[in-house]
């Protein structure tokens, strides 16, 4: 078995995103997306159970490369990346299309995901995926049960439903749909000496279509009156005279 | 312009959802239709100044791909130049697929667009509802992902006519269904609404917001850190990754206010904050601020009120 897990480099999540023309302003340094988190997860699980390879595939300014080392410091074996000028600002179907190539050249079985990046957050990228491959998918996973047979539960909008995982598919993780494991001082030390590849995009056969034009971004006037009171022991009763006010009770 | 909305339903009828986004393409003029895609039996979705087509799923098959496949079919055919749907679990798949099929990528937590000379231009929100963010489309069809609650959703009689076509299986078998209990206000269309945060520090501490709730008859909502920590069903985390709420009055106990979180209720018509950090982000979206222990105002409120 084969596994891609896509993985993402995002900003430092603590500190506030700035923009330039439109696109995030990425620093040399970027840590993984905590959201990948919970797919690299499910993979490792996947691969003590069959013996999988897991390879981390990532696209984006690659700088120091310390969030794709926090990749692999969790269990994964190797990492590819596309890091590529023309790809600034790529658009959820362009980045859908580099990662479906990219898993492609793996001759990956099963793509994993998280939902959606911190960052960027469209949510669409898995399911963009699922049909570059022409493989089904099975979104907003948020349990898996690793037996002979995967069981997956996956989140609906009413409560949720149960599938068995096939051969080849795309999967999205939900965040908190499996406890992330933590790498040790061995694991730390041992990624150190794992393979990270960089390709590049003539190496993958794949068409550029940016249909998505920035305008610009514009600020909002803050309507809120940002009134603050120290509680001193009575603070509950401003509470209390709003709620009135506002005839909640 | 030819529209096409993508229809969900909840509990037999179209969304919410659904019915925003139809508002906004009916103050628009758009040339619109629906396609609904379900599982229910014969719901009454049938509209008045609308084509309806029910597009009926297998219960037993996640066969989505399926739904798209039927879609791509039908936006070709009719030469339809706009796609919108919510920012649903569902929509979200059904675009995304879409989006591959028409070689457009879509825009995705879209809170408003505009409709100039053939163009159409999104508005997301971002920073926090900081900033507005725009973007024009250029390719033929446009493709949005609508976050709930952007438009007051519209008021129509629903009837039996509508064409309904059944999906074929995929693959993909679907076994065990559990459909989430529901009770007590929900969050999405109760007056008010109290989340917790972090600052609660113990799940046993959700007792506090529970009476709370009890008495203001409000909805339950929570950050992410804490849904993650279990605290909480998924369903009822409230922010980018989860719910969009616009209550009347958001009581936010213990939250510092993360953007992850801000989205998803900043909207609300007057915002309560209580949190022992001065400088907490959530106090710039506040009508009303207090500085302190959320485990000991709480406890105050449930005495008072």
């Amino acid at each position: 078995m084969k596994i891609a897990v896509c993985a993402k480099q995002i900003p430092d999540p603590a500190v506030e995103i700035t923009y330039s023309e439109g696109s995030i302003v990425r620093p040399e340094e970027q840590v993984l997306d905590d959201t990948d988190r919970y797919g690299i997860e499910v993979a490792l699980q996947l691969k003590e159970k069959f013996d999988a390879e897991v390879t981390i595939i990532s696209m984006g300014p690659s700088g120091t490369q310390k969030g794709l080392q926090q990749a692999l410091q969790m269990g994964a074996d190797k990492a590819i990346f596309v890091d590529d000028d023309s790809l600034k600002g790529a658009n959820s179907l362009m980045t859908a299309n580099v990662l479906s190539e990219m898993a492609k050249s793996l001759s990956a079985d099963i793509v994993i995901f998280g939902t959606e990046s911190t960052d960027g957050y469209s949510g669409t990228v898995p399911q963009q995926v699922s049909r570059y491959l022409d493989l089904e998918c099975i979104s907003y996973v948020k349990a898996i049960e690793v037996d002979n047979d995967v069981t997956l539960t996956r989140q609906t909008v009413e409560g949720s439903e149960k599938l068995n995982m096939p051969d080849k598919c795309v999967i999205s993780v939900t965040a908190g749909g499996v406890e992330p494991r933590y790498p040790n001082f061995k694991d730390i030390m041992a990624a150190k000496s794992k393979p990270i590849e960089q390709v590049s995009l003539g190496d993958l056969n794949m068409s550029s279509n940016q249909n998505l034009e920035f305008i610009d971004i514009e600020n909002v006037e803050n309507s809120k009156s940002g009134e603050k009171i120290i509680d001193e022991g009575e603070a509950y009763q401003e509470i209390v005279n709003k709620l009135k006010e506002l005839k909640v009770i | 312009m030819k529209t096409l909305i993508i229809g969900e339903l909840i509990n037999n009828n179209l969304s919410s959802g659904t019915l925003e986004i139809l508002s906004k393409a009916t103050s628009l003029n758009l040339d619109a239709q629906v396609i609904t895609v379900g599982i229910d039996e014969n719901p009454s979705i049938g509209l008045d100044n609308c084509k309806q087509t029910y597009l009926k799923r297998k219960s037993d098959s996640l066969n989505l791909s399926k739904a798209v496949s039927k879609i791509s079919e039908i936006i070709e055919n009719e030469d339809i130049s706009l796609i919108l749907g919510s920012s649903t679990y569902m929509c979200r798949d059904i675009i995304a697929g879409l989006s591959v099929d028409l070689n457009s990528s879509p825009v995705s937590n879209v809170i408003d667009f505009i409709i100039e000379s053939g163009n159409v231009s999104t508005v997301n929100s971002i920073n926090g509802g900081e900033s507005l963010y725009k973007t024009k489309i250029n390719s033929d069809q446009a493709l949005l992902l609508i976050r709930p609650k952007a438009f007051d959703p519209i008021e129509v009689n629903f009837n039996d006519n509508y064409e309904t076509i059944d999906l074929d299986s995929s693959d993909l078998e679907v076994f065990d269904i559990f459909i989430e209990e529901k009770s007590g206000p929900q969050l999405e269309d109760s007056k008010v609404v109290i989340s917790a945060g972090r600052g609660m520090v113990e799940k046993e501490n959700l007792e506090l917001i529970e009476t709370l709730a009890l008495k203001l008859n409000a909805a339950i909502g929570g950050t992410r850190a804490i849904v993650d920590a279990g605290w909480m069903p998924y369903s009822q985390q409230v922010g980018q990754t989860g719910k969009t709420v616009k209550p009347d009055v958001y009581i936010a106990c213990g939250i510092s206010g993360a953007t992850q979180h801000q989205v998803g209720m900043k909207d609300s018509k007057f915002v309560i904050a209580i949190n022992k950090d001065e400088e907490a982000p959530i106090f710039q979206l506040a009508d009303l601020g207090i500085v302190g222990d959320t485990l000991s105002v709480i406890p105050k409120l449930n005495e008072n009120i």
